[in-house]
């Protein structure tokens, strides 16, 4: 009887020889990147596969890497296609421009949001504050965003150090490393798309 | 272990995540410490071109702005290096070469020249495809011996890591570092700027220094 383990890995495998396989048969780039998406797939359920708390805590670094090259590598792409033109196309809708509904839904989003904390609390937030962006066509203080995004990692990271090296201020690290990282997420997604062309212009 | 790299100087342990340093490990560390303070400290190449059937040749600048980002991701190269020579489990090791790989893109990808970036580009497809069997070892690593600490599997109180595994790390590094391939960086060796070009060469021949020895020990 092969073990559940062994036919899971077998299937990732299955399939990651069969995106290398699409990916040796592709020669457009783009559609190059877009397989190389896939290839991340497989890895991350092949992580996944080993089913403890330490796999749970594995996958986020791996995925992390995989969006930091593949953010990386689509950047390259727009360079050497040439491709500089910054999008301008916004929600041109009255009702949502003029109105207070959008503000009032942000604003309930964020504070649901903070309520969460932690990851799930910061995506939460940071579609709210998405959403305010792109209905009020409003430019984001970029630097500022950034410098919170800055503090508040280094305050995820402090805490970390206190589980680690005074583990009885146990309350304060949860409450600092929960604080932390949702300030982070929510303004690190909230700069999604926002951030083209110079750094600063 | 011990005939294979000395007794460990250093240890610090947390759990599964540690940190060591060993006469081997110690020694790329420090090569790789040198190099980025040489990196931090000089100045670009200029490199110079000299037009075919003619004896015309002119000197390529490389501008401060372009400087600056390459130097940076040339510094944050040499740290993920250093990293990867001293972190103690496979997985650490794992992330800081998928680091490596990025960095390394990142170095070339700032010269504004078509040639280049699509190397860049090029190499960055074949990284990006090497963390399927380097997250893949280092988690079937894992999911065989129940550690992923080099120290612990090195010592025998696990079970040995099976060939598979140590097969995709091998891989992974390869596609990561590209150290014994040139080859498929020749182009990316256009760029113009000594010593951000070389710490690509560098992190990949120490990358591929420390699986080997991964390798062999787990």
């Amino acid at each position: 009887m092969v073990s559940e383990y062994a036919l899971g890995l077998g299937i990732a495998l299955l399939c990651a020889v069969l995106v290398f396989a699409a990916l040796s048969r592709e020669w457009d780039d783009l559609h190059r990147l877009l397989l190389v998406d896939l290839v991340e797939i497989p890895s991350l359920a092949i992580v996944a596969l080993v089913g403890t708390d330490l796999a749970e805590a594995l996958i986020l670094p791996g995925l992390v890497v995989g969006i930091a090259e593949m953010l990386a590598l689509s950047q390259i792409y727009l360079l050497k296609e040439g491709l500089q033109e910054r999008p301008e196309g916004r929600l041109r809708i009255e009702v949502i421009e003029k109105a207070d509904a959008p503000v009032i839904l942000s604003l309930v989003l964020v504070c649901y949001g903070i309520v969460l904390s932690g990851f799930t609390g910061g995506g939460i937030a940071a579609l709210g504050m998405i959403f305010l962006f792109m209905a009020k066509g409003a430019r984001e203080p970029h630097e500022l965003l950034e410098t919170a995004a800055g503090i508040s990692w280094a305050v995820w990271i402090g805490a970390f150090f206190v589980f680690m090296f005074a583990p009885q201020y146990w309350l304060l690290a949860v409450l600092a490393a929960g604080f932390g990282i949702l300030i982070k997420v929510m303004v690190k997604l909230s700069l999604v798309g926002g951030m083209w062309g110079k750094p600063h212009d | 272990m011990i005939e294979l790299e000395g007794a460990p100087l250093f240890t610090l342990e947390f759990g599964d995540i540690l940190v060591y340093f060993t006469p081997y490990t110690a020694s790329l560390f420090l090569l790789a410490l040198l190099f980025t303070a040489i990196v931090v400290l000089s100045r670009p190449e200029r490199q110079v071109e000299i037009l075919f059937g003619t004896d015309a040749c002119y000197a390529k600048d490389t501008s401060i702005e372009e400087l600056r980002f390459r130097r940076f991701m040339s510094i944050a190269c040499g740290l993920a290096t250093m990293g990867a020579m001293v972190s103690g489990d496979v997985f650490d090791y794992t992330l800081f070469t998928a680091l490596v790989g990025v960095t390394n893109v990142g170095i070339v990808a700032a010269v504004k020249s078509r040639h280049v970036q699509n190397a860049a580009f090029q190499y960055g497809i074949v990284a990006l495809a090497g963390t399927l069997p380097l997250f893949g070892g280092a988690a079937i690593v894992v999911a065989s011996t129940g550690t992923l600490s080099i120290l612990r599997l090195a010592g025998g109180t696990a079970p040995g890591a099976p060939l598979l595994a140590k097969a995709l790390l091998t891989l992974g590094v390869m596609g990561e570092g590209m150290a014994p391939f040139y080859a498929a960086k020749a182009e990316m060796f256009r760029a113009p700027g000594a010593p951000y070009v070389i710490m690509c060469s560098l992190s990949s021949l120490l990358i591929f220094l420390r699986v080997i020895e991964v390798v062999l020990v787990i």
